[in-house]
């Protein structure tokens, strides 16, 4: 928090409160603990505000504000991030963005919806599901997190592998400029005039300005779906059938590694049919023309078999591939089973690496005293290492932070990246020189200067920094409601 | 499909010979470039033909054969406050305002190793100066390809086709260069080497440098390598033709396309002049429709396609030979040994054979010919006018632009130059107009390249 005399305080609430009403800002510091942390629990800052604007307007109103007070501010979707990107690390507003969360417009003809940045992802398709439609990025916190907050990170999910992040899937975005103007970046067409200033945004972190309308493209449901199951009684095969594949030309609309650890807490905890004595198994999802299909699905069953898989099966109906992918994306919460906490990790690594990664990451994790589990996006070689510990015994914490240090080199060391979902935020600042030379650094300041020029705009983030007022220390994972049910995940 | 020189190239040799406006490059500097990348590869003078862009000869050009050259010639035109030009395969040259100052055309055709392709990755790491259909001829030898097709493949290089975001009909299902590049290494204005984005395909880690460099036309770095994402091989890939009545039925066709379960590749629009371009008889207008998969799955799909267009006076799909594909991104421009002007109108798929029908219009009500084809479930409209045997009128050429202009912004879109004479470039504005966020642009630009010296005024906003 901003050490802020009480008698400016009272003021900038009340100029607040003109500017979204009344019932739109908190300042009770019992209040504002409800969003010093995202989905990290790891890092906690206090905001001295929390504001909830119900339009451009509002936001551009209190970004202005806190330009004239040279107070720091970042947007907050549903805070379920996972590497303190929303935090304010250095204090002052939060604006929250649920409270605009309406499906502005759609149109059928063009593929394209308007929203606002605080709607659920999974809303938006909801809300063109009876047409046919549906929007393609799954973040497996599509149930809570806000398309706003995709944006920011510019997410992925299990369906990536074929249809792109986030990114792929914005046209234009109406934007409150970290001075407070109003601009248009892309629009509704296809190809942006000039730079591309959409694809740059995506994925800046907040660091860029708030986005306050989102045009996305949606997308027509495939007519088939098609789910395979293969268990492996080795990891290395399971992650050799991944690059078995893709080599005879085929690109499924998900690959996901699950290994035996996740597995036995998947079937304690929800029983969705995976074998138990498995060391991995891959759960492999078609989709796409009703014809062909079963050609497609036949050529997935022989790559896992010439790998070496023991037992291949077809989801006989929506039933079980729905209990499947409940198995797949329940995982987080049913690592409540074997352990009191867990942090999970995300690296990229290209393909072809994973049986050496993978080794690497049970050497390192066993090398600290710890134990993991992997659930992840093996198609894209997104990697979501989860080491198990105990907050309660003394180092062990500290202990995880460091062999996530040690995973992020490899990932680095082999060609890889060290996020491929979550973004660096808060967590991996100090990283960014794994992958990333002075020099690219450099340039990439510069583009942030062209759009927050006095660095108001959630400051501390991305760029290799002192967490100023950012406090770190042992607080455990809870998993949120949604995920002690199996309802949804965090990644 | 005529295959006549492009108008750049035709620019290009007239410009030369008659030898104007050569302005040099002082011995000092000439000397220093030539110890950075030897004698044989700085060209001056008479070479300089080939590079000449909207009149303008450039003062040299210099062919670096490593990043540390390219680094090194940066460096020295920075030093001596030089504009520079990165040149690929030229294709797209001639594509912008027209140069003030010509200054060094920095060519990356030395550039052209593929550095390394996984195909358990899926993904290529190449440098700029690699020929598109040379690389496309070494990942298909793995079954794979890079999914991307725009025109004249067998001289734009990789670098080139990034800068300049060019995209053919395949962009439909596949996308274009922001779908597809992962990474990128350019050489800043300051000389330094510096890389966005990495070889994975999944990447949030920094900024999305590689989304910034698409499509800048060389104004705020020079690509010097990138990685992308590759596809396997599709089995089997067919294209067919649908031929209507009217124009206007063809554009609710499109729209009854893009709502059915068809999973096409292409979806292009092509009016009576393209499709005869192309080597396809159909008037007053086609749609040219691509499939790839499995054999059963294009079967099925071209006889479902059959059902869906019937409705709306689509005629029964015919097969296209293979060799049509190419044409495509080009086939308005192709349709005249001269256009007068070419104009690219990026709108909403639903309004494209409306676009093409007004545009049309304005044109004929002033005697003049046109041309028009369209990624049009995509919404990328490109207008040719005829030149032969018409008077050459750069104010009436300028005020029918304006109108196609007005057209595409009507439906929320945007038109911009593609090719036109000197004339009609100075008298409307080449790039459309981008608003407000055409500040923020400047402002990159003024960070990245305080000098101004990465092909400095030809783009948009003024950059």
């Amino acid at each position: 928090m901003t050490s802020m005399s009480s008698e400016r305080k009272s003021a900038l609430r009340r100029e607040l409160e003109t500017i979204v009403g009344v019932g739109g800002v908190l300042s009770d510091p019992e209040e504002l603990l409800v969003y010093e942390s995202d989905g990290l629990t790891l890092f906690r800052a206090l905001a001295d505000f929390v504001v909830f604007p119900r339009s451009a307007d509002d936001v551009a109103a209190v970004v202005k504000l806190a330009n004239r007070e040279r107070v720091p501010f970042v947007a907050r979707g549903a805070g379920t991030g996972l590497s303190g990107g929303c935090l304010p690390a250095e204090g002052g507003l939060v604006l929250s963005l649920m409270r605009m969360n309406r499906v502005l417009e759609v149109d059928y003809d063009n593929h394209i919806a308007v929203v606002e940045p605080g709607l659920v992802n999974l809303h938006l398709s909801w809300a063109v599901g009876p047409r046919g439609y549906y929007y393609a990025p799954d973040p497996s916190s599509q149930q809570a997190c806000t398309i706003g907050g995709n944006i920011a990170n510019n997410s992925g999910g299990p369906h990536t592998l074929k249809y792109g992040v986030t990114v792929n899937h914005v046209l234009g975005l109406e934007v409150v400029m970290p001075d407070g103007e109003i601009v248009w970046l892309g629009g509704r067409t296809r190809d942006a005039l000039g730079y591309d200033l959409t694809g740059l945004f995506v994925g800046s972190e907040g660091t860029f300005g708030i986005a306050t309308k989102i045009v996305v493209r949606i997308m027509r449901k495939p007519q088939a779906v098609k789910t395979v199951l293969a268990v492996f009684d080795r990891v290395e095969h399971a992650s050799a059938a991944v690059s078995a594949i893709i080599a005879r030309g085929l690109v499924p609309a998900a690959v996901e590694m699950i290994d035996q650890l996740t597995i036995e807490a998947v079937e304690d905890a929800f029983g969705c049919g995976y074998p138990r004595d498995a060391a991995a198994a891959l759960l492999i999802e078609l989709d796409g023309l009703a014809v062909g299909m079963e050609a497609q699905a036949e050529r997935i069953v022989a790559a896992c078999r010439d790998s070496g898989a023991r037992e291949v099966r077809t989801a006989a109906d929506e039933a079980e591939r729905q209990l499947l992918w409940k198995g797949r994306k329940s995982a987080f919460g049913a690592y409540g089973r074997v352990s009191p906490a867990y942090m999970v990790m995300d690296g990229v690594i290209p393909r072809t690496r994973l049986p050496y990664v993978l080794g690497r990451v049970n050497e390192i994790v066993a090398a600290h005293g710890l134990r993991v589990g992997n659930v992840f996006h093996a198609g894209d070689g997104n990697l979501h290492p989860n080491i198990l510990y105990d907050p309660r015994k003394p180092g062990e914490e500290a202990r995880v932070v460091e062999a996530g240090a040690a995973i992020m080199k490899v990932c680095a060391e082999v060609g890889g990246s060290i996020s491929g979902e979550h973004g660096i935020g808060l967590e991996k600042s100090d990283f960014m020189p794994f992958i990333f030379s002075a020099a690219d650094l450099a340039f990439m300041q510069k583009v942030k200067v062209a759009f927050n020029p006095t660095g108001l705009c959630n400051p501390g983030k991305v760029f290799p920094t002192k967490k100023s007022c950012v406090e770190a220390g042992p607080v455990a994972y809870r998993p949120h409601a949604i995920e002690a049910q199996g309802l949804a995940q965090r990644f | 499909m005529r295959t006549g020189p492009t108008p750049s190239k035709r620019r290009a040799s007239r410009s030369a010979s008659s030898g104007e406006r050569l302005s040099l490059v002082p011995a000092p500097l000439l000397d220093k470039l030539r110890a950075v990348v030897g004698g044989g590869h700085v060209l001056s003078g008479v070479e300089l033909s080939p590079y000449v862009v909207d009149g303008r000869t450039p003062e040299a050009a210099v062919f670096p054969a490593t990043v540390d050259e390219v680094a090194a010639v940066v460096s020295l035109a920075a030093e001596a406050g030089l504009p520079l030009v990165p040149w690929g395969g030229g294709t797209a040259a001639a594509v912008g305002v027209p140069p003030t100052r010509a200054g060094l055309v920095l060519g990356l055709s030395r550039l052209r190793a593929i550095v390394e392709h996984e195909p358990g990755d899926l993904t290529v790491t190449a440098q700029a100066g690699v020929i598109l259909s040379e690389l496309q001829a070494a990942l298909n030898a793995r079954g794979q390809w890079l999914s991307l097709d725009p025109p004249d493949a067998d001289r734009a290089t990789l670098g080139g086709v990034l800068a300049a975001n060019a995209s053919g009909p395949r962009r439909h299902l596949y996308g274009t260069a922001r779908d597809l590049l992962i990474g990128v290494t350019v050489v800043t204005a300051d000389g330094s080497v510096v890389r966005g984005g990495g070889r994975v395909v999944k990447n949030v880690a920094g900024y999305d440098l590689p989304k910034l460099f698409i499509g800048s036309y060389g104004t705020l770095g020079v690509i010097v390598e990138a990685t992308l994402k590759l596809r396997p091989r599709p089995d089997d890939e067919r294209l067919v033709a649908v031929r209507f009545e009217r124009l206007k039925d063809a554009g609710t066709a499109v729209r009854a396309i893009l709502a059915s379960d068809l999973i096409p590749n292409a979806v292009d629009l092509v009016d009576a002049v393209a499709a005869r371009a192309v080597g396809i008889d159909a008037a007053p207008a086609a749609l040219l429709i691509g499939f790839d998969g499995l054999r059963e799955q294009i079967d099925w799909q071209i006889a479902e396609l059959g059902s869906v267009v019937r409705p709306y006076g689509g005629q029964a799909p015919t097969a296209v030979p293979a060799g049509v594909w190419t044409g495509l991104a080009r086939a308005a421009q192709a349709a005249f040994e001269t256009p007068a002007a070419v104009m690219t109108l990026s709108v909403l798929p639903s309004l494209v054979a409306d676009t093409m029908e007004q545009g049309a219009n304005s044109a004929r009500q002033r005697g003049l010919g046109t041309a028009w084809c369209a990624h049009a479930g995509v919404g990328l409209v490109t207008g040719a006018v005829r030149a032969e045997g018409q008077r050459q009128d750069p104010a009436m050429l300028a005020t029918v632009l304006a109108e196609w202009r007005a057209a595409a912004r009507a439906g929320g879109g945007h038109a911009s130059i593609r090719w036109a004479p000197l004339a009609v470039k100075t008298a409307l504005p080449v790039w459309d107009d981008a608003g407000p966020a055409g500040r923020i642009m400047q402002r990159i630009k003024a960070e990245v390249d305080p000098q101004n010296i990465l092909n400095p005024g030809r783009f948009a906003a003024g950059i």
